[in-house]
């Protein structure tokens, strides 16, 4: 009668004692994570490098990375982890609400609430996403497209950062008209994209008023933002810069590599980027070609519908990491990624390897060049400010503005037997957006395509929609 | 007296069978070397394509990652049926794979002639590297060359058109071009390649057969019409019903690589749609469905082709 409060009890002081951030952990750490093999000299380093900082803490903690390939990441990972070889430390980047369905992956919240800097380091969105879908983690900035340019582009304009739709619409006429690459031809294009046409609704939803996937129409009922009225009217704007040529009518044939190509040699005058560091990215490889040629971020223009960036979905994280709810070194994860989140963890993750991407420390620390290809690998946290300047003024601005015009979304996670629903109603907005915008189909045309859109699954996820968000 | 009889019925001598263990035994001693050779190969069979079979029954499981599996019979297969757009992906698959029947097939053994003709070894050795290089290249770097060439903007074949007055169309996001994208791509990376057997098998043609022919007057066209054919004909059969078994594999990666929003309703394949639905979902049972439902039909086609084969010609697979 007794033994069973006894157990309870002990395993709640045991649960207690394990959770706290100051006690020394120890164990072996398997993870797994895109990019990041045992064999790159560098990478193995870091591992090592973190090992001896953790032994310094008290934690006497082995990394072991499992590698996996890069190309087909999501992939192999699942076919790994259904064969039931399970590393302790997952990242994510899809295919992970199967395995969470089937509880093997870990609640993070009460781990991380026992943390010493882990809890503080997260961003807002991370704990909305947590609180909905708590068994990834990603503390990194809110990632989303916004617009940059050549900054000397924008001075031979003579136009300041366009304000207003039509005023960015007269930025891209002008990068069209004016023979800015100097090749005596007026050949490129405003703006081009990597596939879709995302990357353009990354800062110009809001103007349209489309500041949510989910929006109420006329009647008062919820409709999927690609079909609803908004949407039409973005259409007939990016109809416009495609008529016009401002739009690089190859943006749906071309990936992004294609797109930063075109970038670079003066073929496209605005191109979106996804990240902070996508900017860092563009800024390194534009100045190998053309030397202290900085970017300038533009601002989301204005228009009949409002001003802002596309809004955030919220209802759990796309990508991170998750923890093993099998493993048997929980306490050692934990303590990892504590220590990533701690101010000494910070400066590795942030400044990556000495004499290698940075040199000297305090205050005397300098950025080498190679810090522009570091990735953290672990996490940004949110409260860590760096001793030295690490981004440009343009990835600065991508962060602040990220943060100024941060909308929520009231997009949903959809169960998996909406999947093929989901990809249907997708590849019929691709394909009629493409044709409406390229003019191969006449907007008289929108009804048809809404009734294809309803037809190809789109009505199931309305019915869903309707009883998710009463 | 009873086992007299036993040795003998009338004045035929009773054969002396030996046992399976003898004769395995006695095999064994003669050819095992070619054994040891064989061993690496049923291994890999075993390995990758009869272990497989076993576990393709998750296609009727729930699968778990702390055992057991579900057994859901076949609730997968319906999910895949029900889809709203599976059968526009299986018609894809139809018609795509029977344009490349049609429109590939023949190429190589056309190509197999013409190089047969080629009397100047040196030019005929040069024409077989330039045409066997595209097996080498990956998907990526053929998708991308194919796009490259044929942009609106500055592709070489709306260039070559232009010049004649016609386009530029294009042709990657043009619903009646990309079908046919996909075919000439497919043929431009394996025509070459696959030449290779016909002309291994032309080669092996008796060449008193085309002495006996010239002697009889043949020409040119005649003794490729009435030796070299017909001589090739097993070949072309039983690659004919090779290619019909794998009907249904219409190439993941090609298609992956040519794809994009406007016209991935053209040539969203089985493997395409499975790819996308099952595996990045991480729905791998979905998959093995589809796996498994391909293997049938592909099993079935090759069976009904190599009957059909052996009805008409007399020669199949086996």
């Amino acid at each position: 009668m007794l033994k069973t409060p006894k157990i309870t009890v002990l395993a709640a002081l045991l649960l207690g004692t394990t959770l706290s951030g100051a006690q020394a952990a120890s164990g072996e750490v398997q993870m797994v994570l895109k990019d990041f093999l045992s064999t790159n000299e560098n990478q193995a380093t870091y591992v090592e490098n973190i090992e001896k900082a953790l032994a310094e803490k008290g934690h006497d903690i082995d990394i072991k990375v499992v590698d996996l390939p890069s190309g087909s990441y999501a992939d192999a990972l699942g076919v790994m982890l259904l064969s039931g070889d399970i590393p302790d430390l997952i990242y994510f980047q899809g295919g992970d609400e199967k395995i969470a369905a089937q509880g093997v992956l870990e609640d993070w919240r009460p781990w991380i609430e026992k943390t010493e800097y882990l809890k503080d380091a997260l961003y807002p969105h991370n704990k909305a996403r947590l609180e909905n879908y708590p068994y990834l983690l990603f503390v990194y900035p809110l990632r989303g497209w916004q617009p940059v340019m050549r900054s000397d582009w924008l001075e031979k304009v003579g136009t300041d950062v366009p304000k207003s739709l039509e005023e960015f619409k007269a930025l891209l006429e002008a990068i069209r008209d004016g023979d800015l690459d100097g090749n005596g031809q007026k050949d490129t294009y405003g703006f081009t994209a990597g596939g879709n046409l995302g990357e353009l609704d990354g800062f110009l939803n809001p103007a349209f008023g489309i500041d949510a996937t989910w929006l109420k129409d006329e009647n008062g009922k919820w409709v999927h933002a690609q079909i609803s009225d908004q949407e039409r009217e973005k259409l007939m704007f990016y109809h416009e810069l495609f008529e016009e040529g401002l739009l690089d009518p190859e943006y749906v044939t071309i990936n992004w590599e294609a797109k930063e190509d075109k970038f670079y040699t003066g073929r496209a005058g605005v191109v979106s980027a996804s990240r902070a560091g996508n900017v860092v990215v563009y800024e390194t490889k534009m100045n190998t070609i053309y030397p202290d040629t900085g970017l300038t971020l533009l601002d989301p223009p204005s228009g009949p519908g409002g001003q802002g960036l596309q809004a955030v979905d919220v209802s759990r994280e796309g990508r991170g990491w998750a923890m093993s709810a099998l493993s048997e070194n929980k306490e050692a994860v934990v303590a990892l990624l504590d220590f990533m989140a701690s101010p000494e963890g910070q400066m590795m993750e942030r400044l990556g390897l000495p004499d290698i991407h940075h040199k000297g420390s305090g205050e005397n620390i300098e950025v080498l060049p190679a810090l522009g290809s570091w990735e953290s690998p672990f996490m940004v946290a949110a409260n860590w400010e760096s001793p030295v300047k690490l981004l440009p003024e343009a990835a600065e601005k991508y962060l602040q503005n990220m943060q100024e015009y941060f909308i929520p979304d009231n997009q949903f996670a959809f169960p998996a037997d909406f999947a093929a629903a989901l990809d249907a109603t997708d590849n019929d907005y691709n394909a009629w957006a493409y044709r409406f915008v390229s003019g191969e189909v006449s907007f008289d045309r929108w009804d048809e395509y809404v009734e294809a859109w309803k037809a190809d699954g789109g009505s199931i996820l309305l019915e869903y929609a309707e009883q998710q968000l009463q | 007296m009873a086992s007299s009889l036993s040795d003998t019925i009338g004045n035929v001598p009773k054969i002396n069978r030996s046992s399976f263990s003898e004769r395995a035994q006695r095999l064994w001693s003669r050819w095992w070397p070619f054994y040891v050779m064989l061993l690496p190969g049923i291994l890999y069979f075993l390995a990758y394509h009869y272990l497989p079979i076993w576990e393709a029954r998750i296609a009727f499981q729930e699968l778990r990652i702390v055992p057991p599996n579900i057994w859901v019979g076949f609730k997968h297969f319906v999910t895949l049926a029900s889809s709203p757009v599976f059968l526009q992906v299986l018609q894809n698959t139809i018609i795509i794979s029977t344009m490349k029947l049609i429109f590939i097939f023949p190429v190589p053994i056309i190509v197999a002639l013409l190089l047969n003709e080629v009397r100047s070894p040196a030019y005929r050795k040069t024409v077989q590297s330039v045409i066997y290089l595209p097996h080498y290249l990956s998907w990526v770097v053929i998708g991308g060359l194919t796009i490259a060439t044929l942009s609106p903007n500055d592709g070489a074949v709306n260039e070559l058109l232009g010049w004649v007055g016609i386009g530029p169309i294009p042709f990657m996001t043009d619903s009646g071009s990309i079908r046919w994208v996909v075919v000439f791509s497919e043929m431009w990376r394996s025509a070459g390649w696959d030449s290779l057997l016909y002309f291994a098998a032309i080669i092996g043609i008796n060449p008193e057969l085309y002495e006996a022919a010239e002697i009889d007057g043949a020409g040119r066209w005649q003794k490729i019409w009435f030796v070299t054919i017909p001589g090739i004909a097993p070949t072309i059969a039983t690659l004919f019903i090779l290619n019909v078994g794998l009907f249904f594999s219409t190439g993941l990666d090609q298609i992956l690589n040519l794809s994009n929003p406007v016209i991935r309703s053209q040539i969203d394949i089985v493997d395409t749609y499975v790819y996308r639905i099952g595996l990045q979902t991480g729905q791998f049972e979905l998959a093995t469905a589809a796996g498994l439902l391909k293997g049938l039909v592909g099993m079935t086609l090759i069976v009904t082709a190599h009957l059909a084969s052996k009805k008409l010609t007399g020669k199949g697979v086996w």
